[in-house]
């Protein structure tokens, strides 16, 4: 009688250690998850960053393009105005000669 | 039998903590599992985000440059336009006085010679009108025209601008030899002459 006893003991102490190992299984699985979901938030959030920084780059550099492109119209639309000034009086002779036809 | 129920009493313990170690092991594994599979989709996602960030920083970029570009080629074009049309303005006023320049008569001859043999009929009839011409000389200028020419002086410049128009008799040629027509005749060439001139191209 007393070894029964001691055998359903032992199995019920069996059980209560398998029971453990699930317990701290599913413990293992869920901190796992958890984890997971932390490392993917990180990563996530890292490349929103990126992203941001990328495109307030890009629009930076484009706008200081345009802004370089205005300044080498004005430039350029400058010296057409020079060239007009000296130039002016040959175009208008070259001109009307030709429609002279002379 | 105390000895074998002692075995017995390990033995299950054993077998439960080796289950347990398994359990245990399973669970460690597919903890590595998830956290590898993790940080894979995860590393994919955030290589997805910077990947459609560059598209959108090219998108970005080049809508914000091609418009400015396009905006200033626009303004280079327009003032290079601005500048012949100034320049064929000038040309306007410098031919509606050109009667007052030893350049006129040698013109008038040539634009009267060209009327005449582009109808090419032998009752031609010229009109000739100039601003500030003197009557005189367009006069002494009919009289050196072929037989049945007839020589018609305009008291205003022919199409605002002044020149010679001629035709047969019946009307049904006509050849404009104004200021005006020739401009129009020579349009491309102009704008080439006028633009080599002032930008060199």
């Amino acid at each position: 009688m007393e070894a029964v006893r001691k055998i359903v003991e032992t199995e019920a102490q069996a059980k209560r250690i398998i029971e453990d190992a699930k317990s701290r299984a599913q413990e293992i699985l869920e901190s796992a998850s958890a984890e997971a979901q932390r490392v993917r938030q990180t990563a996530l959030s890292r490349a929103q960053q990126d992203k941001a920084r990328i495109l307030k780059e890009a629009r930076e550099k484009a706008e200081a393009d345009a802004r370089s492109s205005d300044e080498e119209t004005n430039v350029l639309l400058a010296n057409y105005k020079n060239l007009f000034e000296n130039r002016k009086e040959v175009a208008v002779k070259k001109a009307v000669e030709l429609i002279l036809g002379g | 039998m105390a000895e074998s129920l002692e075995k017995l009493h390990n033995r299950i313990l054993s077998d439960a903590k080796l289950k347990a170690a398994d359990i245990i092991r399973d669970a460690e594994e597919k903890a590595r599992q998830i956290g590898d599979e993790s940080r894979v989709q995860a590393q994919k996602d955030a290589d997805e985000i910077l990947s459609n960030a560059n598209l959108e920083a090219e998108s970005i970029r080049r809508g914000i440059l091609s418009s400015r570009i396009r905006t200033n080629r626009l303004r280079v074009l327009d003032e290079k336009n601005r500048i012949v049309q100034s320049i064929l303005k000038s040309v306007e006023q410098r031919l509606s006085e050109i009667a007052s320049t030893d350049q006129f008569q040698p013109a008038l001859k040539r634009f009267v010679a060209e009327a005449i043999d582009a109808v090419g009929a032998d009752d031609t009839v010229v009109r000739v009108g100039f601003q500030n011409a003197e009557r005189k000389s367009l006069d002494s200028l009919g009289r050196t025209l072929p037989t049945g020419t007839r020589f018609v002086v305009e008291d205003k410049p022919i199409d605002d601008l002044g020149g010679v128009v001629a035709g047969d008799v019946g009307g049904k040629v006509i050849f404009n030899n104004s200021f005006r027509a020739r401009i129009e005749r020579l349009d491309n060439q102009l704008l080439t002459t006028i633009s080599s001139t002032i930008f060199g191209e």
